[in-house]
């Protein structure tokens, strides 16, 4: 298989370290052996130049594989064949709202099929590992991954492992064991759990997603930006503004952007990424906004979740990424998460996840700051689903109003509105 | 069990046939920390060959990319001292646990 693999890699060319630039096979390994540096895919775009044009991409099916040259499959997808292509919404009430000219919602907050933009990173992290002929995968993951992995894997036919920290939350948990993955959930420090699934990551011959098959799976993030850019009409947005937790969706996206310019699909014009961070957990929105490139680790205190990571492996990728774009960092409170996620439900009828309020409060902040100008436009990701976190706004966004099945009671309760109303 | 790869993946922890282990991780030094001359302690105190891979230092933080090779609880037991002492020990991929 792993012959055959090297033979027929598709459009990739090969693995490459992001530090040194030793080049390395296709295979299931994400290390430089040199100096331990990331290591990522590179692609042969002479030969992707020839056979992907915007017609051809526009005539596939609306899913991320559409622009499957520039994902690291060597054939056609097997996983997550239905992932993708969210809708991009026209955002103007929100962008009344924050004060800017033009808004566009990226919402993988409906990303098939467990809302979240987890799916994109997965399906071509499985997909990449059955190629290689593994059919056992496996994630450490506090949410949205875990619960990716799991369904995945379940409608791949795969066998799943998923590792958690013991403390978390008793829904997450059941999003992951309802798709029948070996859920495995490990009791100590962050610091600790996490070396010990390096550890099981490097002991075990299973695909773990962000561990050996890393190099692929970080690639699936590109998708969100080739679609931002077909659905604006095949052009770059002016700004974005991306949620930070590792880091790796904004360098992605940032790619997709380079290789659309690239190979002509459109037309280059000036792109800045803009970070988003909360402050209980903002290592890389802290070194930006200091002039630094490089971040110090923190220890995460955020309702952001999903984003608390205090030690980011893309921390100084992205920060490069966003000094070469001219972009900026931004992080927000708790209190501000809860408003922006409000806003943005209240706006557009989107209910995003923790996340998503930091994206949105970080707009508004960059916004408000003129680092994002007023008259520009700009993309915001919503990467999940505010289903999966309820626990977050509960008891902040109101009480319904109780009355006795009496036409009476519910006029006085009108009138009263009249008079005051809740919504003003 | 579940099935393996033709060829197992690249390990961050490889065993040699002679019992010794090999461990890559990340070591991050708050400021205070620059000056004193931890690796060189680490090596007084633990069977353990150090080998750096990748540095910076600078007045803010201390970023060190280190092999570790030596016998499993010998390498553990360095790697839970330098914790001790201030240190950030993450695994080569650094934040394995993802959201």
């Amino acid at each position: 298989m792993e012959k055959r693999m090297q033979s027929n890699a598709g459009f990739m060319k090969a693995l490459k370290c992001r530090e040194c630039g030793r080049e390395y096979p296709l295979a299931a390994t994400h290390v430089c052996e040199f100096d331990f540096g990331p290591l990522e895919v590179v692609y042969d775009y002479a030969l992707i130049k020839k056979s992907l044009t915007r017609a051809t991409i526009e005539s596939r099916p609306n899913t991320m594989w559409r622009y499957r040259e520039l994902l690291p499959v060597a054939e056609d997808p097997t996983v997550g064949t239905q992932v993708g292509f969210t809708p991009l919404i026209k955002a103007d009430r929100l962008a009344k709202a924050l004060g800017i000219r033009e808004l566009w919602i990226k919402n993988d907050a409906v990303n098939y099929p467990t809302l979240s933009f987890k799916d994109r990173v997965v399906s071509v992290a499985l997909s990449r590992a059955k190629e290689l002929g593994f059919t056992t995968v496996a994630c450490a993951s506090t949410g949205n991954l875990a619960n990716s992995v799991a369904a995945n894997a379940a409608a791949a036919g795969l066998k799943a492992y998923v590792f958690i920290p013991s403390d978390l939350e008793q829904g997450k948990i059941v999003n992951s064991l309802i798709y029948g993955a070996q859920v495995i959930s490990i009791k100590g420090h962050y610091d600790e759990v996490n070396r010990l699934c390096a550890e099981i990551a490097g002991k075990y011959g299973w695909a773990f997603v962000n561990v050996n098959m890393r190099p692929y799976y970080a690639e699936g993030s590109k998708s969100m930006g080739f679609e931002i850019m077909e659905q604006l009409g095949w052009r770059l947005p002016q700004h974005t503004v991306v949620p930070m937790a590792s880091g790796s969706l904004l360098t992605k996206i940032h790619k997709s952007y380079q290789e659309m310019s690239k190979l002509g699909l459109v037309t280059e014009t000036p792109w800045h990424m803009h970070g988003a961070q909360a402050t209980g957990c903002n290592p890389i929105s802290q070194a930006q906004k200091a002039g630094l490139d490089f971040f110090k680790p923190v220890k995460p205190n955020t309702i952001a979740k999903s984003l608390a990571i205090g030690t980011p492996a893309d921390g100084f990728y992205s920060l490069k990424v966003m000094k070469e774009s001219h972009g900026h960092a931004e992080d927000v409170t708790d209190d501000e998460i809860r408003d922006a996620i409000k806003l943005l439900a209240e706006c557009e009828g989107i209910f995003a996840e923790t996340a998503g309020g930091v994206t949105v409060g970080v707009a508004k902040k960059l916004i408000a700051s003129g680092k994002i100008p007023a008259k520009d436009s700009a993309v915001l990701c919503i990467t999940g689903n505010g289903l999966k976190t309820l626990d977050a706004v509960m008891g902040h966004c109101g009480q319904p109003r109780e009355i006795k099945p009496s036409l009476r009671e519910f006029e006085a309760l009108l009138a009263a509105e009249k008079q005051s109303p809740v919504n003003a | 069990m579940a099935t393996k790869a033709k060829k197992k993946p690249a390990s961050a922890k490889a065993k040699a046939s002679n019992g010794q282990e090999k461990k890559r991780v990340w070591l991050m030094y708050p400021p205070q920390k620059i000056t004193r001359p931890i690796l060189w302690e680490l090596g007084q105190k633990f069977k353990v060959v150090t080998n750096i891979r990748q540095a910076s230092v600078t007045e803010e933080i201390g970023i060190v990319c280190l092999e570790l090779d030596g016998k499993g609880a010998e390498i553990a037991a360095a790697i839970k001292w330098l914790g001790k002492n201030g240190i950030n020990v993450e695994p080569v991929e650094i934040n394995v646990m993802a959201s």
